[in-house]
């Protein structure tokens, strides 16, 4: 697992969903390609001192917690999704018998 | 007494899940350290209330809460199902205890008749059109033909004064083995605006917020303006909005949300149309707070491997916490393997069914 260490690796999503010594947070960042570096070998050292982190992390992990219950997936601040879909062309080709003009021309 | 082997597990994450995986594999669980770094530790109102409505809906479960409460043993019983009614703590809406009713009442002995009282909507739970217009469409693909979610009255938060009534008549022994390898085509949106105890022009006003968004999307839209008033719309004031994308083949997405102090209407329709839109393109077949029932779904299914196209975008952290949690309980992995396709960086899910049957079916 050391060795897995290097960033270019490409994981396996299949694999890495099970490592079960990763936090599921971590494993989407590396499988991403965005993980740091230290990642690993911290997993094992992190045993003692997180100890005393997590007392101070503790107000900020509930909220994390509760977030698994809920039922709303997450979504982006309004600003960004009116952004985002100032035109549906994008998802044009999931709906059927949408006028072909604006999705033919892309 | 204690049987040689129970799988623990640590936090409050997935409380309801993890007893409804219990409840279907038949393991005893252990979860510990509830809340156990929280000035108020241990189980919350809400999450007793849903163990009490677990103990009602089976037979012969065990549960065991520590002093503290940060420790609850699980020995489940089995799922007998019959009539009951529920009355929801104030902090949580009926949605929370409604859901994981779904995954359990295909496979209970008598029908399930459960009258839910309480908060019929809220910002983080499943919503009421979500249920009916979301969820049971994926029970359906699954065999459960008949359920049904109705709403008797309504009740928006914080005073609630809402009645539900759910009915499970599709009793079965298994789920269908699915497989579902294409992203199925949209071809209408619908949706329900409804409102308590405000004006009903509420409604309109973000149907046409709504309807403003999905027009540049160029299908067919249709939202249906429900407005309650009267004895039956609960003690507070409130409104929202479900959108829901209907596919010739049965899937739906959807999304929904409920107005806030000081939210304006158009606002709130427009947001929840720009959801839709979001969630359309993350995901294949079912979008994201659909997934865990179906995946459940297909675990307890034949021993025989279902498929599911997912996104590369649907793998979050709930997702790979849900599986770890099957594969804690169940013993079962799932397979991830990209489609065929070159375009497209869609995952097939593969599952092999643990060969659950209904303990109270009698096999054909």
């Amino acid at each position: 697992l050391q060795a897995s260490k290097n960033r270019k690796k490409k994981w396996d999503i299949g694999k890495l969903i099970y490592m079960n010594n990763i936090s599921p947070a971590d494993c989407i960042k590396r499988w991403r390609g965005e993980a740091e570096d230290e990642t690993v070998s911290d997993v094992e050292s992190e045993t003692e001192e997180d100890f005393f982190k997590q007392r101070a992390a503790g107000s900020e992990k509930v909220g994390v917690d509760d977030d698994l219950e809920k039922f709303k997936p997450h979504f982006e601040t309004f600003k960004k999704l009116v952004a985002k879909w100032s035109s549906a062309d994008s998802i044009k080709h999931r709906f059927l018998g949408a006028p072909k003009a604006s999705a033919a021309h892309e | 007494m204690a049987s040689p082997r129970i799988t623990t597990f640590q936090g409050n994450r997935n409380f309801r899940l993890l007893i409804v995986l219990a409840t279907l594999s038949g393991k005893p669980i252990k979860i510990e350290k509830i809340r156990s770094e929280d000035l108020n530790p241990g189980l919350r109102d809400h999450e007793v209330s849903f163990l009490r409505l677990m103990e009602a809906m089976t037979n012969g479960s065990s549960i065991e809460i520590s002093y503290t409460g940060t420790t609850v043993i699980y020995k489940p019983g089995i799922i007998t199902g019959g009539s009951y009614t529920h009355q929801c703590p104030p902090g949580k809406p009926v949605g929370y205890f409604v859901e994981p009713m779904l995954y359990l009442a295909p496979f209970s002995k008598k029908k399930f008749s459960v009258i839910f009282r309480g908060i019929t909507a809220s910002h983080d739970d499943a919503g009421l059109e979500a249920i009916k217009w979301g969820l049971m469409p994926v029970m359906e693909k699954f065999g459960v033909r008949e359920c049904a979610l109705h709403t008797l009255k309504r009740g928006s938060p914080p005073l609630g004064g809402g009645e539900v009534h759910l009915v499970v008549d599709s009793l079965i022994s298994q789920p269908i083995t699915m497989h579902a390898l294409e992203t199925p085509q949209i071809s209408s949106i619908r949706g329900v605006a409804y409102s308590t105890r405000v004006s009903p022009s509420m409604v309109n006003r973000m149907i046409d917020g709504a309807r403003k968004v999905l027009k540049s999307v160029g299908c067919e839209v249709d939202i249906t303006a429900d407005a309650w008033r009267g004895e039956n719309s609960g003690k507070s004031p409130g409104w929202g909005i479900t959108l829901v994308a209907e596919t010739k083949k049965g899937w739906r997405y959807f999304s929904e949300g409920i107005g806030g102090a000081g939210d304006v209407p158009e606002d709130l329709g427009a947001q929840i149309a720009y959801e839709l839109l979001e969630e359309i393109s993350n995901s294949a077949v079912v979008g994201r707070n659909q997934l865990a029932l179906a995946v459940v779904y297909m675990v307890i299914g034949k021993e025989d491997i279902g498929r599911l196209r997912i996104t590369k975008s649907q793998i979050d952290e709930k997702f790979i916490c849900l599986l770890r949690h099957i594969q804690e309980i169940f013993g079962t992995e799932v397979f991830l393997r990209p489609v065929d396709d070159e375009d497209s960086d869609d995952l097939i899910a593969t599952i092999k069914g643990i060969g659950f049957t209904n303990s109270n079916k009698k096999m054909a």
